[in-house]
């Protein structure tokens, strides 16, 4: 120590000796053993991450197995909620090679994940359809994934039921194989605004919207319905896609003293917006939010700061359609815990799937693809499947939902109801 | 009255982004080593405490000195295994191991924990206090206190106890140090062990008033360099300075201008120090 | 003034040459082996796409990309050792350049393409001038800013750029081969039907031609004395701003063109992945691993590195960055110079300045 600390300390001579000591080959030999044993160990630990999942359960059908590929961000920052659909397309890959299969045959699902990354979501597909030669696809989850896979599979002339995705840019931009299976983001929020708002006597609004694609679709859309229901908006604004502060926004919402607050949001942002909302002391008569507000995720993270929140939900446990009672005993028993809707839509997505493929008795993509498109049927989600010469979802009737002492309440439309509105918010500091 | 509002904001969250820059600028100081790896220590801490909130139903508070513990022993084996061997290599190889350390560490957690967003709360913090008609973010106002009180602690520290002067002296000149007898190897472990700490609680306030990710490392270790830059490098007070500057900067850009473009606040702060006043940074590393 | 450069050439080869390792006669002829071997190579990839599944064609395209954002990056920070997080910025530019100038149906393809590396190349000379004056480590700060900075001003100009919203461009329509084809013809389809295969291709190869060239010229011999000592460089009478400038910008040039490159083949492009600083790791992991500062290293490195890791993705996505920093980490700890140099510590190739 001492004779380098007195030698000529030029960084040269430290650099040449820290150099020289490492370039020791019997050091580098012990240094890439001792690597050799914790790399791997490191990885195994984290475990290698699941794709292609597919357990028959019962027994499989005969024959060759049809292929559906698919690829769903199950990480990435959209994961927690493509999971559910995930879960749906493994739930009804087991029903169906549990019960006689798909045209008599075994099915078997190859499903990647795509981390929420458009670029990844288009290069699984590519590599489903040119290198596993899947024989049909289902729809990613997220409108920015779907977009870029949707290229592929309109390259290749595969029908693709979009179980996962719903802004309108999707079916303006000349897709012929693409099919919606709920209703477009735009109109997310039209109930609200159209029927809710004006039976309130609400007359203003601050609509903001994260980023992105899906969630600017809904905030705009919920912009045009305003305006077509004369409802002012007094602030409209977007915040970036990975916020972590919006009480700047919120602090302007506050001074405009709007009748209610419309978030087109994933999950983290309207939880975001709730939380700092009840920092900053701002009150509105109604919030509403375009995906956070459906999930129990909303609930679990908020507590009691989540009530009186609405929001539109495509699927509630509750309503009776068909077979709507057998899909949730059987997804709790598989995956032991509720479905949310974005599973219900990925489970309606193979059933639709089921029943095109059925009609034309063979898997013939240009047949199916004629089928889809004037197939009209029930699933579990409300309203019918329908679609318009583009593909887009005509039939299906989204609801509108509320949080009420840390239960979702559907408050519209009439017909599926299970309690009644409570409105308007209560002021923060006169709750609990 | 609303800006009054605004710049509260920017001034509690100031006190943390102070917290983390602090650790940044003392490892800096000492061992002329950029630790890109900084945010995702941060972003441990973070992590630590939000799975104490949500698995044990740990109170957020409480976790904070298991946060801190925690990452100064990782910070310990981090400076002894690795970057004590840069320490006297060219300031590149510290700064592309540091890169590859932050990569690496923020895969590690997307393997873990997925890019979700998390969040954790504990209710009585959610909320506000209300003072003179501005509301109070609890949550802000606790993370700012716990934030000065660590880094106030840590200047007393280095400027009465022995040990700190010992770190003063060897980021001062690390050979003249050694040759007065004082250990600078045991130093430089210190002092990245406590600057990994420090970081470790900026997270786990951190995880108390945002969302937290793997990637949000990334997004505050370019405000930190902002602050050190600002604030000038080896500079308690300075950073301190730096970081309540920029917590305003950023929330009065978002509140006149708009989120979006309040995001590059930090960066452009960044740029025009580093142009402008380029010797303030790095000045007694050459 | 060549035959100066040949002079010190010489001086420099023959002193690398020890008593104890002299250097092999075919050292001298590298640079021709180098091209019988490029040009064997370029036919095979020419050829490639008419035996390969599309998604093996997919595969070639990042390999392709990989080396032109390893070699490229090598320029400046190689060479001259100026660690650059920059890539990611210009790739990012790049693409949005290329994608919106599509978008807008303003030009055609190849010429966005151009373009895009224009504008890059264009940038790097603005940013350029003001943050090399500053030191190695400065540097490196001020292009982490700017790439996040740049991200931010394309996020916030969504009136240009659509913003958050990404930019969306529909992807090359396939031509069928008709029946009755000459092989000429056969040879059109494939081309248009690969054409973001074989723009990569292109780019690639100026990429490595450029390396080599800047490699062994007096350009080059300045770059590394910066990277060793820039003060007594300076001193020497080296233009040492103008250096950097010039090797910052060409290596700017590359990451735009691979931009927009790529957006053309995704078909979508949002701001946050596209500036992601994945798009430096790949850059700067690669070339390191080969050995940053040699001409051959990044080549091997990217080669190497992508082909592997490509595996490693399609079964576990999220391992990727673990394996990319931990390959950093182990780099710079245990072999500072890569494979390259690796090799010629064990005597296996000749420390040339050709390799």
């Amino acid at each position: 120590m001492n004779g380098k600390c007195l030698a000529s300390g030029t960084n040269d001579l430290h650099e040449r000796e820290a150099l020289s000591s490492l370039y020791n080959r019997r050091d580098l030999v012990r240094r890439a053993a001792a690597l050799g044993i914790s790399v791997p160990t490191l990885v195994a630990l984290l475990g290698t991450g699941a794709n292609a999942q597919g357990t028959p359960v019962g027994d499989p059908p005969e024959g060759d197995p049809i292929l559906i590929g698919a690829s769903v961000s199950t990480t990435g920052s959209n994961g927690r909620t493509g999971l559910y659909q995930q879960e749906a397309y493994l739930l009804w890959e087991a029903q169906k090679n549990a019960s006689g299969g798909l045209l008599g045959r075994p099915v078997e699902m190859v499903i990647y994940d795509d981390q929420s990354d458009p670029t990844t979501g288009s290069r699984l597909y590519e590599r489903l359809i040119t290198e596993d030669e899947v024989d049909l696809v289902l729809g990613p989850y997220a409108s920015g994934v779907t977009l870029a896979a949707a290229q592929i599979t309109e390259r290749y002339g595969y029908p693709m039921l979009v179980a996962g995705a719903s802004a309108g840019e999707i079916w303006d931009s000349g897709f012929q194989y693409v099919f919606g299976v709920y209703s477009i983001a735009q109109d997310y929020f039209r109930d609200i605004i159209l029927n809710i708002a004006p039976a309130q006597g609400y007359t203003t609004a601050a609509v903001i919207y994260e980023d992105a694609v899906f969630p600017l679709s809904t905030g705009e859309g919920a912009v045009a319905h305003c305006e077509t229901a004369g409802i002012e908006v007094l602030v409209e604004e977007t915040y970036p896609l990975r916020a972590t502060d919006v009480s700047s926004i919120l602090t302007r919402i506050g001074e405009a003293e709007p009748d209610m607050l419309i978030g087109g949001s994933y999950l983290p942002d309207s939880v975001l917006i709730m939380r700092q909302a009840k920092e900053l002391g701002i009150n509105v008569d109604l919030y509403a939010f375009s995906v956070g507000a459906a999930q129990p995720d909303f609930l679990d993270t908020l507590g009691e700061d989540a009530n009186y929140v609405l929001g539109p939900s495509m699927w509630e446990p509750k309503i009776e359609t068909t077979g709507n009672q057998e899909f949730l005993e059987a997804y709790r028993a598989m995956w032991d815990r509720d479905p949310d809707y974005h599973a219900a839509t990925g489970y309606a997505g193979c059933q639709i799937l089921e029943q095109a493929l059925t009609n034309i008795g063979d898997v013939n993509l240009e047949a199916l693809r004629e089928e889809l498109l004037q197939l009209t049927m029930t699933t579990i989600l409300p309203g019918e499947y329908s679609v318009d010469e583009t593909g887009r979802q005509t039939g299906h009737i989204p609801l509108t939902v509320q949080w009420q002492e840390g239960a979702k309440v559907i408050v519209a439309p009439e017909e599926n109801r299970t309690g009644e509105l409570q409105l308007p918010t209560p002021p923060w500091d006169e709750r609990g | 009255m609303d800006t009054l509002q605004v710049i509260l904001s920017g001034v509690l969250l100031g006190g943390v982004y102070a917290l983390f820059a602090a650790g940044l600028n003392m490892i800096f100081g000492v061992m002329r080593v950029i630790n890109l790896a900084h945010g995702e220590l941060m972003m441990l801490g973070a992590y630590i405490t939000f799975f104490a909130s949500d698995q044990a139903g740990l109170n957020p508070l409480v976790s904070l000195p298991l946060s801190a513990a925690a990452l100064l022993i990782l910070g310990l084996l981090l400076q002894f295994a690795l970057v004590e061997r840069v320490v006297n290599q060219p300031l590149l190889s510290s700064l592309l191991l540091t890169f590859g350390l932050s990569t690496l560490m923020m895969g590690v957690a997307l393997n873990l924990w997925t890019a979700n967003y998390r969040s954790t709360a504990w209710a009585p913090l959610t909320g506000n206090w209300d003072v003179f008609g501005l509301a109070v973010s609890r949550s802000r106002f606790v993370a700012f206190v716990i934030a000065l009180l660590v880094t106030g602690g840590t200047y007393l520290f280095l400027r009465r106890s022995t040990f700190g002067k010992a770190i003063r002296a060897t980021s001062q000149n690390a050979e003249v140090a050694q040759i007065c007898g004082i250990d600078v190897r045991r130093v430089r472990l210190v002092t990245f062990a406590m600057g990994s700490a420090m970081a470790a609680i900026a997270g786990s306030l951190i995880a108390m008033i945002f969302t937290i990710s793997p990637e949000m490392g990334r997004m505050f270790i370019g405000k930190a360099f902002a602050i050190i830059v600002l604030g000038g490098l080896g500079s308690f007070v300075g950073a301190l300075f730096g970081a309540l500057s920029l917590g305003v900067g950023e929330t009065l850009a978002a509140y006149w201008t708009n989120t979006q473009l309040a995001e590059g606040v930090a960066y452009v702060i960044l740029l025009i120090v580093l142009l402008v006043r380029p010797s303030g940074f790095f000045g007694r590393a050459e | 003034m060549s035959s100066q450069v040949s002079q010190i050439r010489n001086e420099v080869d023959s002193e690398q040459a020890s008593p104890t390792r002299p250097m092999p006669k075919w050292e001298p002829y590298l640079g021709w082996i180098y091209l019988v071997i490029l040009v064997i190579a370029v036919a095979a990839m020419i050829w490639f796409p008419s035996n390969a599944s599309a998604y093996s064609v997919t595969l070639a395209l990042i390999v392709l990309m990989t080396i032109s954002l390893a070699t490229s990056w090598n320029f400046l920070s190689g060479f001259g050792g100026y660690t650059s997080f920059g890539h990611a910025g210009f790739f990012g530019i790049g693409s949005y350049v290329g994608a919106l100038l599509l978008y807008y149906e303003r030009t055609g393809w190849i010429t966005a393409v151009i373009l895009s590396g224009v504008a890059t190349g264009v940038l790097a000379l603005i940013i350029g001038y003001p943050t090399l004056r500053l030191r190695g480590p400065y540097f490196a700060v001020a292009m982490l800013g700017f790439t996040e900075l740049f991200r931010v001003i394309v996020t916030s100009w969504d009136s240009l750029t659509l913003g958050g919203r990404g930019v969306f461009l529909p992807i090359v329509r396939f031509q069928q081969v008709e029946d009755g084809a000459t092989w000429w013809d056969r040879f059109q389809v494939q081309v248009h039907n690969n054409q973001n295969y074989y723009a990569m291709l292109v780019l690639a190869v100026v990429a490595m031609i450029l390396a080599y060239v800047i490699g062994t010229s007096r350009l080059g011999l300045e770059l590394l004395a910066i990277r060793d000592d820039e003060v007594a460089a300076q001193s020497m009478g080296i233009r040492v701003v103008r250096v950097k400038i010039t090797a910052f910008a060409l290596s700017a040039v590359f990451p735009g063109i691979a931009g927009a490159i790529n957006a053309r083949q995704v078909g979508f492009i949002e701001p946050l992945t596209i500036f992601a600083v994945i798009w430096s790791i790949r850059a700067i992991s690669t070339a390191i691993l080969g050995g940053q500062g040699t001409i051959l290293g990044p080549i091997l490195g990217a080669i190497v590195l992508t082909l592997v890791s490509e595996r490693v993705w399609e079964s576990d996505p999220n391992l990727y960055q673990v394996i990319f920093g931990g390959l950093i980490v182990i780099v710079v700890l245990f072999m500072p110079g890569g494979f390259i140099s690796l090799l010629q510590n064990w005597g296996v190739l000749p420390r040339s300045r050709r390799l």
